[in-house]
């Protein structure tokens, strides 16, 4: 699960903004609850913490889902598609890619619905008051992403990668 | 019927090879569709999506993985297998020891059971192939081993079951630490029983110097204090699991910075990893809890339960009945498509019957456990022999099949003793 294999650390590729936005979630999400952690310790407590990070972790988990996509490393059960012959196997991948794209564009749609239903009634963190409509059209956009990554993936030429 | 027809219909797309989130949500997706119209089920598919990516309680998750990763530059897991060989290699035997006690401890830092067969792995073969262990002992300790991956705490999969239920992360780490503990102790007296019985399979070895024993306790200490900060923060409520996977993070920053190894290369290389396992695990969550939606409106838990049941015989053959469900479905599903497809529909069934959701979660990661090293997937063990490649799968599976039966002893024991994994939380009063 935490899958730290030492044979694919060198295949770590994703360096473009994808790589930048969730780097920068993932390391203030770590600093804002290590400083909230001392403060309240020592007697400060950092108000608001909660919110930044949660702030940061939909930055995190859009980016990641992204990055995960283009290096194609979804979770899959593998007891069949290493078994059979590459044609079979490019016939499976396509027809993966293509239920992939209804999933993603269904919940692109829901995003998209339930951003369009709260758009005007301002939603915004307690505390902080940080703004829900970039984190639902994030969300939208990160899903959207995904599915037409899944697209191009469909019309991929058998053996071509990105 | 309903309920049965979308476990039939993933379980064709999962051994299609579809992903495993894509295969759950969408299954959930068109069922929620089928049974409530299309509209509700894509308007909640958008409430889970976005519930999902921000919630606060799932920030434990990439930042135990970037911890992990920061521990991995540093070299801790060379350190852990290390230390355990300087202390007791030179027994019979000591060298697969070592390896169970070196996966523990990296277990710890990686939460995965198939990074910690493949890091250890790397290590610790080459060792016991010098010494002239038998392939056999040397493959079979270091898959079964690996397995230890995905109990000690923090684990992935004790984090995903965690959100999944909807039980606390915290109680769920604590209550892994004695099953985690006993289930290496059960692989250590496998490991003394077999070279009892055959002592030429590992043959002893030189004693390292008290010198040299001491540097190799030394280096692992500061690994292993922060470790026992994370894991005793958590335990005695110094820290919710994610302040606690912060401080491991910064911990683990720290101590790269401590070793001379952070560098720009490290942190990007770290950072990227996290975020493609994250990713991963991101999208699989939301689609078990869309199926995990549609399993609750189909009432198949409930009529799994009824047929539990009319075969009578109360907690004890239920829970034997689920434990032979488990391990054929382990047969032919990985670990976390197991573990995903079978809560939903298994919880509120141990919920009726009266069995703590927490023991509940320790036994399932301890059943799934058992798939990563029984055949025909045994993923562990291919992993094994992608690093032995001089070792035929067949002696590999020679090899796991004693502590196969170490691990269904262990089983046997947290059914008929819960306590195992719930007295400490109770003591501590959680």
């Amino acid at each position: 699960m935490g899958d730290v294999n030492p044979q694919e650390r060198g295949g770590a590729s994703a360096r473009g903004p994808l790589f930048y936005i969730g780097a920068a979630g993932l390391l203030l999400a770590m600093a804002v609850e290590a400083v909230s952690v001392l403060g309240r310790h020592v007697g400060i407590p950092l108000l608001g913490a909660i919110e930044i990070i949660q702030a940061a972790i939909l930055l995190i988990a859009t980016a990641a889902m992204v990055s995960t996509t283009i290096s194609q490393a979804h979770a899959r059960v593998t007891l069949l598609t290493d078994r059979i012959g590459p044609t079979a196997q490019a016939v499976l991948k396509r027809f993966s890619a293509f239920l992939s794209i209804l999933f993603f564009t269904g919940l692109a749609a829901g995003a998209l619905s339930l951003a369009m239903d709260t758009w005007n009634e301002y939603e915004q963190s307690e505390l902080l008051h940080i703004p829900f409509r970039p984190l639902r059209a994030i969300s939208f956009l990160a899903t959207a992403a995904i599915a037409v990554l899944f697209l191009r993936e469909l019309f991929q030429r058998t053996g071509e990668r990105r | 019927m309903s309920g049965t027809l979308g476990v039939l219909a993933l379980l064709i797309l999962l051994t299609l090879g579809v992903p495993i989130g894509v295969a759950m949500g969408l299954v959930g997706m068109v069922g929620l569709a089928i049974l409530l119209g299309p509209e509700p089920a894509i308007v909640k598919s958008g409430v889970v999506l976005f519930e999902t990516i921000l919630r606060y309680e799932l920030g434990v998750l990439p930042l135990f993985l970037l911890m992990a990763h920061l521990c991995f530059s540093a070299g801790a897991s060379r350190d852990f297998f290390d230390a355990a060989a300087r202390m007791i290699g030179h027994r019979r035997g000591g060298l697969a020891l070592a390896s169970i006690a070196g996966c523990a401890g990296f277990g710890a830092v990686s939460g995965s059971s198939l990074a910690t067969a493949a890091t250890i792995g790397l290590i610790g073969l080459p060792e016991m192939k010098k010494r002239g262990y038998s392939d056999a002992l040397a493959t079979g300790s270091i898959a079964a081993g690996g397995t230890l991956g995905s109990i000690i705490p923090p684990s992935g999969a004790l984090i995903v079951f965690g959100i999944l239920a909807e039980q606390s992360i915290g109680k769920l780490f604590t209550a892994a630490i004695i099953p985690g503990i006993t289930q290496a102790l059960f692989y250590m007296i496998t490991i003394v029983l077999l070279c009892r019985w055959r002592p030429s399979i590992a043959p002893t070895a030189q004693r390292a110097s008290w010198a040299e024993r001491r540097a190799a306790l030394l280096r692992i200490t500061d690994v292993a204090g922060l470790i026992v900060l994370v894991l005793a923060g958590i335990a005695l409520g110094w820290f919710t699991p994610t302040e606690a996977a912060s401080v491991g993070a910064v911990g683990s920053l720290a101590l790269c910075a401590w070793r001379r190894t952070l560098n720009r290369k490290t942190l990007v290389d770290a950072l990227a990893q996290t975020l493609r396992t994250t990713g991963m695990i991101y999208v699989v969550i939301i689609g078990a809890l869309i199926f995990s939606v549609f399993m609750s409106v189909t009432g198949l838990a409930s009529q799994v339960e009824s047929l539990m049941a009319s075969v009578g015989g109360g907690q004890l053959t239920a829970v034997i009945v689920m434990t032979v469900l488990l391990l054929l479905l382990g047969s032919v599903l990985d670990g976390l498509a197991l573990m995903l497809l079978t809560t939903p529909i298994l919880l509120p069934i141990i919920v009726n019957l009266g069995l703590s959701p927490i023991w509940f979660g320790i036994y399932l990661i301890r059943t799934m456990e058992i798939g990563f090293v029984h055949p025909p997937i045994g993923i562990n063990l291919y992993v094994i022999q992608g690093i032995a490649q001089d070792t035929p799968l067949v002696r590999i599976f020679k090899g796991v099949v004693p502590f196969l039966a170490a691990d269904f002893l262990h089983l046997s024991l947290l059914i008929a003793v819960p306590a195992l994994a719930l007295a400490l939380p109770a003591w501590l009063g959680q």
